[in-house]
């Protein structure tokens, strides 16, 4: 819940209870006020009824007042002279409808008869007042609130409004682009201290990153030259004729440990580069025609392994940067050959906007996040490390969906490349 | 042919002079930006084996120079930088290749030998191996005079070792003159043999003589000694 309804909504409660209570205790008070006085009204008129008597020593005829019916009963006996005062109803023949209205009964000698006597008044008139009153003052109290919950409403958002902005500035953040935090104008002390902070942290972070990026990248390039000196020597070495198997056989390791130390190197660079988004130009690439031409381009490497290849593409283009699409293919081949049995299988599928690679190969499933996880390698593994880590980095950078699971015997990586279009 | 080695690193301009000065090449050297800038003020070369950083300068300064000055000497620059935009920015400045370090020897002289042959014969030129005749523009191969069917990658391969005739090349620069940098997939290079092997096969079902000598596992030469 956002902070501003959770806060309405507290608010929204206590003021409507606050409004019933109040409402009804001021409606209970305003009634027992006007009960009391109807009731003493009520208690005059039993006293005329008296005196009427006294003086006249007749009853007063029922409808002698203006105000209040009065109504007689004869009784037996005298046996309660207390006065009982309630609510009642009865039938307005004027109005002609059904009145709410107080009476007040009690028992009396008159004439040395006993009589009950029952004295009602109105309570209607007294009642419209009530409700009269209530809405006069009620009525200001809800539209007041309104009004101040529509101006907090108002108010809050537009006191919000840097708090939002700061939240899309960190949004659009990103570590690898040149652009630097942009921080949000206000006068808001809390907000600015928020701004101040999460800037410098922004700061922080891009100079380290940058710094480790540098580092990687220099101490890449730093490695290159050895290398080149290494394999110059060794292929000058080669040409010696005095070369026995033996030494053939240790140059013949020092060129793979060579190759092996450069295309780490290369792919650490690539790494880098990927991550600076330094391959930005895009163009319309398809798919099918570069799947087709990888297989041929991996061809030895498949046949020397006896891979069944198996395909089912659909005409499908993706528009990228080409060396991005190629390495991302280039790896998804290496590795599905890379890590096969020999006589294995391995099938290239696209479908609903997804590149599926599946491959026989080891009998158990990977972790499906730690595979791609920078130099994590199996034991089987004699690869640099790098190459699902590339994969995935690319994929990150596309917005491509990169998935791994490991379905009946066989390894599956899956691109879904429709997810890039939803997001940009 | 004759050409100029920039190269600040000394072991390693020492090999690429090793290695180049068979067959009557001729190799010029300089460490430093100004030896670069004076021997390219006063010599032609065929081709400028160009390193980017160097001690006292930018190398791509001397390409700067050498195309103010008019001259149509080829450049291979050599760099242990890759990436896109150095490549781009190298190869728009008029070089006409770009070899990433570290590269094999034999890759190098590959290399070399494309770019003169685009310089000085426009692409067409025609090596001579006794009875072979390879045709670098039509992609052919003529064994006395009849043709050899060769598929690409053969043909790439069987160039590879004519230019560099006489010198072991090992099987790890073969395998990365055909793939590149996915060459490392394959547990060991042993794959590359099975080309070779229809190479020599094709050659001699024509009547040539086999050139290949394999050399103890490490790689092969292609001699007629």
């Amino acid at each position: 819940m956002k902070l501003f309804s959770s806060y309405n909504r507290i608010l929204a409660i206590i003021t409507l209870t606050g409004l019933i209570v109040i409402g009804f205790l001021f409606y209970q008070t305003l009634g027992q006020y006007i009960n009391k006085q109807i009731d003493d009204h009520l208690y005059e008129e039993l006293l005329e009824v008296r005196d009427f008597t006294h003086v006249k020593n007749i009853l007063p005829s029922p409808d002698g007042f203006d105000d209040v019916i009065v109504d007689y009963k004869k009784i037996n006996k005298l046996s309660d002279k207390r006065k009982y005062f309630a609510d009642t109803t009865f039938y307005n023949p004027k109005k002609k409808h059904d009145e709410s209205a107080r009476y007040l009964k009690t028992a009396l000698l008159l004439n040395r008869q006993p009589y009950e006597v029952m004295i009602m008044a109105s309570k209607f008139e007294r009642q419209e007042q009530i409700k009269s009153i209530i809405l006069i003052i009620l009525l200001p109290v809800i539209i007041l609130l309104l009004i101040l919950w529509l101006v907090n409403r108002i108010l809050i958002k537009r006191m919000w409004l840097p708090f939002r902005q700061l939240l899309i500035n960190i949004k659009a953040f990103n570590i690898n682009q040149e652009k630097v935090f942009e921080p949000v104008q206000t006068n808001i002390e809390e907000f600015r201290e928020l701004n101040n902070a999460v800037l410098e942290v922004s700061l922080k972070v891009k100079s380290d990153y940058k710094e480790i990026k540098l580092f990687t990248e220099n101490a890449s390039h730093e490695m290159m030259t050895p290398l080149a000196v290494i394999n110059s020597k060794l292929d000058t070495m080669l040409q010696s004729n005095a070369l026995g198997k033996e030494e053939s056989e240790i140059l013949a390791d020092l060129y793979k440990a060579t190759s092996k130390l450069t295309k780490l190197n290369q792919s650490l660079l690539l790494l880098v580069k990927i991550d600076n988004d330094q391959l930005q130009d895009k163009e319309e690439i398809d798919l099918k025609a570069l799947i087709e031409e990888k297989i041929s381009y991996f061809q030895e490497f498949i046949q020397k392994r006896e891979l069944q290849v198996e395909t089912k593409i659909s005409a499908f283009s993706v528009f990228a940067n080409r060396s991005l699409i190629e390495i991302l293919i280039n790896n998804l081949f290496s590795n599905a050959i890379r890590h096969n049995n020999d006589g294995g299988s391995m099938m290239v599928t696209i479908k609903n906007d997804s590149l599926i690679f599946s491959n026989t190969g080891s009998r158990t499933g990977l972790h499906p996040q730690k595979i791609f996880e920078r130099f994590y390698k199996d034991n089987a593994s004699d690869g640099t490390g790098l190459g699902l880590a590339i994969l995935k980095q690319v994929c990150l950078k596309q917005n491509y969906e990169l998935s791994y699971n490991y379905n009946q015997e066989y390894h599956q990586f899956i691109i879904n490349f429709k997810s890039s279009e939803n997001k940009s | 042919m004759k050409f100029l080695i920039v190269e600040d690193e000394e072991s390693l301009r020492n090999s690429i002079n090793q290695y180049l000065t068979v067959e009557g090449n001729i190799c010029d050297h300089a460490s430093t930006y100004e030896q670069g800038y004076q021997k390219l003020s006063i010599y032609d070369y065929d081709c400028i084996l160009l390193d980017l950083t160097l001690p006292d300068g930018e190398g791509l300064q001397l390409l700067k120079y050498l195309k103010k000055i008019n001259k149509a000497d080829g450049v291979l620059i050599i760099s242990a930088r890759n990436s896109l935009d150095q490549k781009i920015e190298g190869l728009s400045l008029g070089a006409d290749d770009y070899l990433i370090k570290p590269f094999h020897l034999s890759e190098l002289y590959a290399r070399v030998q494309s770019i003169v042959r685009r310089r000085h014969f426009n692409g067409n030129s025609i090596f001579h191996f006794n009875e072979i005749e390879i045709d670098t523009t039509a992609k052919e191969t003529k064994v006395n005079g009849k043709p050899v069917y060769l598929t690409r990658k053969e043909f790439e391969l069987l160039l590879y070792f004519v230019v560099n005739k006489n010198k072991v090349i090992s099987k790890a620069a073969a395998v990365v003159h055909i793939w590149g940098d996915d060459a490392d997939m394959a547990d060991s290079f042993d794959f590359i043999y099975t080309h070779i092997k229809n190479v020599r096969k094709k050659l001699t079902d024509s009547g040539c003589k086999d050139y290949f000598h394999s050399v103890y596992g490490v790689g092969y030469k292609f001699t007629d000694s």
